[in-house]
């Protein structure tokens, strides 16, 4: 089940998982509701659901080391970061295939930065997260 | 060409960040491959392939027309689907019905109807004696609910007629 949603949200990208709209909200909900019937089945006992945490956290645990010991884990497991603003200049091509618009980094950079206009941003770095990270141009 | 390989937009650059834009277009590919994948997982479970739908349906006779089963060939792990089996017999007499295989070991029965005359276990599998209309008939309504995983070939038969092979899939 674990490895079936780690596929589904490297399909789905980073995006997905950074700042929440309703809609996103709406979606990570039933996923959780879908994950948790298909991980406790019938059985709803106190056994089975520590047993399910459990399992859990330690594939998450043993996964964070092995990103550790491992950098091809580790990119393959959480990414990499990539600059979609170069000196104000928006890299259209990288923001295509990354399914982000422009809207998508303004937003970003109003909300961390303050920022009016692009050609006030040195960079914009999509991060392995999701999140839009915004350097704003030196006056 | 807009989207080439060389696009100067996707040479890796190194700062701020290190880049490995050869990695980093690759894993689009595969967001974009995935996608279509996950349209084409959606299309094969409308069609039916996880259960319920014309590509799982299945109604199938033992040539010689006294034994046909109408049953679901693929079934997910603890979700219930009906099997119905039609015997043709001597009217207002009981009919034998030999189910055999791998049922039992795959499935639960949920709800059988109507109740057979008679019911006994054999071999691995079930023997029921039905009672059959003033045309012959004799059906039998089962819901079968998934416990197993993998493949279940089961044979039903009547004395005197074709056997019918069934095989089911149930995923997990």
């Amino acid at each position: 089940m674990y490895l079936a949603l780690m596929v589904l949200f490297k399909i789905a990208g980073r995006r997905s998982l950074a700042e929440l709209t309703t809609f996103d909200f709406v979606l990570l909900m039933i996923i959780g509701e879908a994950t948790q019937q298909a991980l406790l089945g019938d059985d709803f006992s106190l056994t089975n659901s520590v047993l399910v945490i459990i399992t859990l956290i330690a594939i998450d645990f043993g996964l964070s080391l092995l990103k550790q010991r491992s950098s091809w884990v580790s990119r393959l497991v959480s990414g990499e970061a990539t600059i979609i603003i170069e000196d104000g200049k928006l890299l259209h091509e990288r923001l295509r295939r990354a399914r982000i618009g422009e809207a998508d980094v303004m937003e970003a950079a109003r909300s961390s930065q303050g920022v009016e206009t692009l050609d006030q941003i040195k960079f914009a770095i999509l991060e392995r997260n999701g999140k839009i990270s915004v350097i704003p141009r030196e006056t | 060409m807009k989207g080439s390989k060389d696009h100067p937009d996707l040479r890796s650059r190194d700062f701020p960040v290190k880049e490995d834009m050869a990695y980093q277009v690759r894993v689009w590919r595969f967001e974009r491959w995935g996608w279509y994948l996950l349209l084409l997982v959606i299309l094969l479970a409308l069609l039916g392939l996880f259960s319920r739908g014309p590509l799982s349906s299945r109604q199938v006779d033992g040539g010689d027309g006294k034994v046909s089963v109408k049953y679901e060939m693929f079934h997910r792990n603890g979700s219930s689907n009906p099997m119905t089996v039609t015997v043709q017999g001597v009217p207002d007499a009981t009919v034998e019905l030999d189910l055999q295989g791998d049922l039992m070991e795959g499935f639960s029965i949920e709800i059988l109807q109507p109740q057979p005359v008679r019911a006994n276990s054999a071999g691995r599998g079930l023997k029921f004696w039905l009672q059959t209309d003033a045309q012959g008939r004799a059906s039998i309504y089962l819901t079968l609910r998934g416990d197993g995983l993998g493949r279940f070939s089961t044979t039903l038969s009547s004395p005197g007629s074709a056997t019918v092979n069934i095989t089911q899939f149930i995923f997990p």
